[in-house]
């Protein structure tokens, strides 16, 4: 298989393409299997991908606009292959869950089209490539929560386009400007990442380049103070919508610090660590404290999101082997907890057309396996040990641990006010005496939701118990992003910090 | 051998697994039995690896890699030695009588099947916990023992929340809620330790650790072993992370027997033991004092409160952290295998009392307050003489187990020269035996004050107490039969901890002050409860009675200090902060690039004179910059 990256980015757009004359009735049966397909072919990837080479694979590459170094340029490594799968998973189980009746045959061909972006973004080599597929993905988001959003749906989609769109055309001047520079050292154009991986630049530039990328970057993350958009974007967005942002679009900003930042910007990473841990930190306690103060479950699931990405962020620049692999794990659990989070906001939601926490109470005596379910997915948000949560969260501390001991402490409160948040409201929901009359005949799970949930279960337990088939690939990939960033790093002291921070007592 | 050690650990879960199936479904006698079945397994591999143990030495297994990343690799290993060996048959003990106890006591809840259940996945968490090889595993069965506890405190989650002036327990899902929270609070000391741990030694495995302190500089063995007591403080609920305890009694009865008092709140002294060798280096010296003296602390501060309450698990709950801080206290003054045998006699008689207490609330309809109670001793004659024995074992009466555990403790303090630890404790073994004692009077002799309430008490089942038979003999003959060989294994890992010469001369004496002050206050509650309540308004009403039956203020103030401010700061910081200003500022922006665009629309008029005023104004305001900047520049 010559072309099976071309493959898996393009068959959900052509397929969704093809969906306009699918019959209105059938389009939500033909959407589950192009996305069953879909995952199939990543998985497939997974399983032709050899694990123990840290480089990129499937590479393809066809030049598009030769004169400046713009071409069609593909290619899967350990850090890009988990989190593609991972999005074909959540679009496939965000389709069978979906409970949308209105224009289902435009929602499904918007999620093929949306699927195609964000495998585009993770497998994209050229800067360009991977900012048409970054930039694309607002469009099939913004459809998704403006046509079946909530009340305030207009103002919400129009605040996260703006807003991510802001901060893409700050990355993408930056992105113009290195190709640039590229083009001052060695005379030809590339926007090849892997060129500009080889580009050595002095620390100026390399501090103005990274905070150009960081703003891209940060607004989808979303770091503190940049995150206000995802509160209203996920208040607002239907179930499908919040899985998806959730769990695949928040990665995007994440997955560019590691595919950029840090390789390119090494030495303005690492000069960098501090303020961005100091942001991180706030995200994850200021954010989990706003989440313990929410009315709406929704918003929990949604501030919990940015605290969870604050480890993440904690994790990538830890600059150690430990911290990296733990961050990019911590971005395939995030993606399936908190998608499973939101789809289980969305059972009771069509239950009840309600989301305030007041309205439930009692409810793991109607609905045993709901809370079930919820509960296993609670444990794995709070990091428990031999859950898929655990294991990210304890790498990327335990990485951290290196850098600054203080810090990782104010960090490791994580692990109890997650618990805070999480615990109240599992209490409010499922706990107590049913108080309001209509929660007493709730019907509990119905087979569609079953089958979407179970095997997100199956994989939070699976992978926490042994993670080593997913882990060990990653690891293979962040240690050789780790020693080229080693290797290239110019100014000693950056030096020096990626040495100590990866450095055991025993070495 | 490795074949026991996996049947042993496995057994539970698999039980756990099979009740999990019928977990929504009625009632059905099958799950309660085949978890019993299943850990009476797990029991029988455990005491066939403990002869094993006792005859060739530890056994040690890997099943599996777990987490590999960087150079981090830790694996699922598991070791059996002296120490865990005896763990290993406390634990399936108590549990497997525990099982078969509650296919008794639950048998009329419709939460049948879900109880085994968590039951047997406790077992199994616990069990990880005391047999892993390494810290993350360790840490596994710590959060996993935590999360069954969440779990089987918050059993009866259907309660509704109801405050209470004295206790500030509200509900059992409240209860569960504050022990994991609680918990956690400590974990995240002891996740530190094991990172310390990990960037020093670079592996997680006790074995690494351990032969790698004396190479360690002071500084950095006082951080491990202050970070990892956090953690044991948690778990065994010492002062201030105390408050947990005591309401989860809101759990079922059988619970409070297994988890609350024999294994999973040993769980902290468990980790204290097995990281002998860090406590005993003279690094950290300081350390263990200090572990000694906060036990010592905890059994009075515990026992106090048990002197004036009235419910008849709070009372053992305090109890269990009085004779936790006994642990502590060996354990921090270094005698590791006196702290281990308290351990498991308190687990033996301990269990019996809760379950002699679930036999009194079955009977009395859950009614828990003792003076309400009186004179039951003549409906419930076995229950009367199990709790009348688990009582004589805890206040320390010669032979019973408990004189054996907590004179070698009074011993050690002697031997140690901390007077002040000994006083302490000598003080509190009085103080022990009044609250036993009052509990047992006002319980079962006296007047039948349950009459005026409409009960009808009735005992048990003959199985029942049958099952309870275990625990009651345990609680007897375990001093005097296993005490020499007991301390002769486990010396096999833990230091040899010798009484000097001096102390073996004069130990008699103050095995004699023991045994006199336990006796004193026994008969004191005799004496005031022998025959009967009755209430003294004046003592009731007094400042040191209310301090203590008010669990001197603490839960109130936590209440006030921590779970109330957090939630206004937390309202705060989303209210004030995240929408009034964060947000505001973003909205701000755009609203001010909309109202400059919609206001400088005004310009753009189609008529060229104002496009000619618009241009000559600007050109000024460029010849005023630039013969600025000339200026200037």
């Amino acid at each position: 298989m010559d072309h099976i990256l071309t493959i898996l980015v393009f068959f959900p757009a052509f397929a969704g393409l093809l969906g306009f004359v699918v019959d209105k009735g059938s389009a939500r049966a033909y959407g589950i299997a192009v996305a069953t397909i879909e995952l199939f072919i990543a998985l497939w990837l997974w399983m032709s991908f050899d694990g123990s080479n840290g480089g990129m694979q499937f590479v393809e590459m066809l030049p598009l606009v030769p004169d400046f170094g713009i071409s069609y340029y593909l290619g899967v490594d350990g850090i890009s292959l988990f989190i593609v799968i991972m999005a074909a998973l959540m679009t496939l189980v965000g389709m069978i869950s979906m409970s949308i009746e209105k224009d289902v045959k435009n929602m499904i061909i918007s999620l093929l089209f949306l699927e195609m972006t964000m495998v585009g973004v993770f497998v994209a080599l050229d800067a360009i490539v991977f900012y048409l597929f970054w930039e694309l993905s607002l469009v099939p988001m913004l459809y998704i929560i403006g046509a079946w959003g909530g009340p305030r749906r207009v103002y919400a989609a129009v605040k996260f386009f703006l807003y991510t769109f802001l901060g893409s055309l700050i990355m993408l001047v930056g992105m113009l400007f290195l190709a640039y520079l590229y083009h001052d050292v060695t005379g030809t154009w590339s926007f090849a990442i892997t060129d500009w991986y080889a580009l050595v630049l002095p620390m100026e530039y390399q501090v103005w380049l990274f905070i150009a990328f960081f703003m891209g970057f940060a607004i989808k993350v979303p770091m503190f103070p940049f995150h206000t958009w995802l509160p209203y974007a996920h208040g607002q967005a239907p179930t499908i919508g919040s899985v998806i942002l959730a769990a695949v679009l928040l990665k995007m900003g994440t997955y560019g610090f590691v595919r950029f930042s840090l390789p390119i910007f090494p030495d303005a990473s690492v000069m960098m660590i501090t303020p961005i841990a100091i942001l991180s930190l706030i995200m994850v306690v200021y954010t989990a404290m706003v989440a313990y103060a929410q009315k709406d479950i929704k918003q929990v699931i949604a501030y919990s999101s940015v605290s969870h990405m604050g480890i993440i962020m904690l994790g990538v620049f830890a600059m150690n082997a430990e911290g990296i692999s733990g961050s990019i794990f911590l971005m395939l659990s995030h993606g399936i907890v908190s998608g499973a989070l939101f789809m289980l906001v969305g059972v009771i939601y069509d239950r009840l057309h309600t989301k305030e926490l007041d309205n439930f109470g009692g409810l793991a005596a109607v609905m045993p396996k709901y809370a079930t379910i919820f509960g296993i997915m609670l444990m794995a948000s709070v990091g428990l040990p031999l859950t898929i949560g655990f294991v990210g969260e304890f790498l990327v501390l335990l990485g951290f641990y290196k850098v600054s001991p203080m810090m990782t402490i104010v960090a490791g409160l994580t692990i109890i006010i997650g618990a805070i948040y999480m615990l109240s409201i599992y209490k409010r929901t499922f706990f107590g005496p049913i108080t309001h009359d209509e929660n007493k005949k709730l019907k509990d799970l119905n087979s569609k939701e079953i089958v979407s949930l179970v095997p997100l279960v199956m994989i939070v337990i699976w992978l926490g118990i042994y993670p080593k088939p997913v882990l060990e690939p990653i690891d293979n990939s962040v240690k050789a992003l780790v020693s080229f960033m080693e290797k290239k790093a110019q100014t000693q002291e950056a030096k020096d910090i990626i040495v100590s921070t990866n450095a055991g007592e025993d070495k | 051998m490795e074949s026991l050690v996996y049947v042993a650990l496995f057994a539970p879960l698999v039980g756990s697994l099979f009740a999990a199936l019928f977990g929504m479904s009625p009632k059905n006698l099958i799950t309660g039995i085949a978890t019993s079945a299943l850990l009476f397994i797990s029991w029988v591999a455990s005491v066939l690896l403990l002869i094993h143990v006792v005859g060739n030495g530890a056994v040690s297994t890997t099943l599996m890699d777990w987490i590999g990343a960087g150079d981090l690799l830790i694996q699922f290993g598991f070791q059996v030695d002296a120490v865990t060996a005896v763990m290993m048959v406390v634990v399936t003990t108590v549990s497997t009588v525990v099982h078969v106890y509650s296919i008794g006591y639950m048998d009329h809840d419709k939460g049948f099947n879900r109880f085994f259940s968590y039951l047997s996945a406790f077992v199994f968490s616990m069990l990880v916990l005391v047999m892993s090889d390494n810290f993350a595993g360790l840490f596994i069965g710590w959060e996993g023992v935590g999360v069954c506890s969440w779990l089987l405190i918050g059993f009866w989650y259907h309660k509704e929340d109801v405050s209470t002036d004295i206790n500030p327990s509200i509900s059992p899902s409240w209860a569960a809620n504050e022990a994991f929270i609680m918990n956690r609070i400590a974990d995240l000391g002891m996740l530190i330790g094991i990172f310390l741990i990990y960037w020093n030694t670079g592996s997680l495995t006790y074995d690494t650790f351990f032969a790698s302190i004396p190479t360690m500089d002071a500084q950095l063995l006082v951080a491990i072993a202050v970070a990892l007591f956090i953690g044991a403080m948690g778990k065994s609920a010492q002062f201030p992370l105390h408050t947990w305890l005591a309401d989860a009694m809101e759990g079922p009865t059988p619970v409070s027997a297994l988890i609350h008092a024999a294994t999973m709140v040993t769980a902290g002294v468990y980790l204290v033991i097995r990281a002998n060798p860090l406590y005993s280096h003279e690094a950290v010296e300081g350390v263990s004092l200090f572990i000694a003296y906060l036990g010592t602390f905890v059994a009075m501060f515990a026992a106090t409160m048990a002197l004036v309450n009235r419910d008849l698990k709070r009372i053992i709950a305090y109890s269990t952290l009085s004779q936790l801080g006994y642990m502590f206290a060996a354990a921090g003054l270094g005698a590791y295998w006196v702290a281990l045998f308290h351990l498991a006699a308190h687990a033996f008689f301990k269990a019996l009392l809760f379950l002699g207490a679930g036999n009194v609330m079955h009977a009395m309809h859950d009614e828990l307050d003792i003076f309400k109670m009186g004179g039951l001793s003549k409906v419930m004659k076995w229950t009367y003489i199990y709790m009348g024995l688990a009582s004589l074992a805890l206040a320390g009466i010669f032979p019973l187990a408990g004189f054996y555990s907590k004179d070698t403790i009074l011993e050690v303090a002697i031997n140690e020269d901390t007077y002040l630890i000994w006083f302490a404790l000598w003080v509190t073994a009085g103080l022990t035996a009044f609250y036993s004692f009052r509990q047992v009077f006002l319980t079962f002799s006296g007047n039948e004050r349950y009459k005026e309430l409409g009960h009808r008490p009735h005992e048990m089942p003959n199985y029942v107490l049958i099952a309870m038979a275990p625990l009651a003999i345990l609680a007897v003959i375990f001093g005097f039969v296993f005490m020499d060989s007991f301390q002769a294994f486990t010396s096999t890992v833990l230091p040899a901890y010798e009484m000097s010469h001096a102390t073996h001369e004069i130990a008699w004496v103050f095995i004699i002050l023991t045994t006199l002050i336990a006796l004193s206050g026994i008969f004191y509650a005799y004496k005031k409860y022998g025959a009967g309540l009755i209430r003294d308004e004046k003592v009731e009403s007094s400042f040191v009675y209310k301090l203590l039956s008010n669990q001197y203020y603490i839960p109130k103030f936590y209440d006030s200090m921590f779970t109330k401010p957090y939630r206004e700061i937390s309202d705060m910081l989303w209210k004030r902060v995240d929408l009034k200003i964060v947000d505001a500022i973003v909205d701000a922006i755009a609203k001010f690039i909309y109202f400059s665009g919609d206001k400088s629309r005004a310009m753009q008029t189609g008529n060229l004179s104002h496009y000619l005023n618009w241009m000559a104004a600007g050109v000024l305001l460029v010849a005023v910059i630039v013969s600025l900047s000339a200026v200037l520049g």
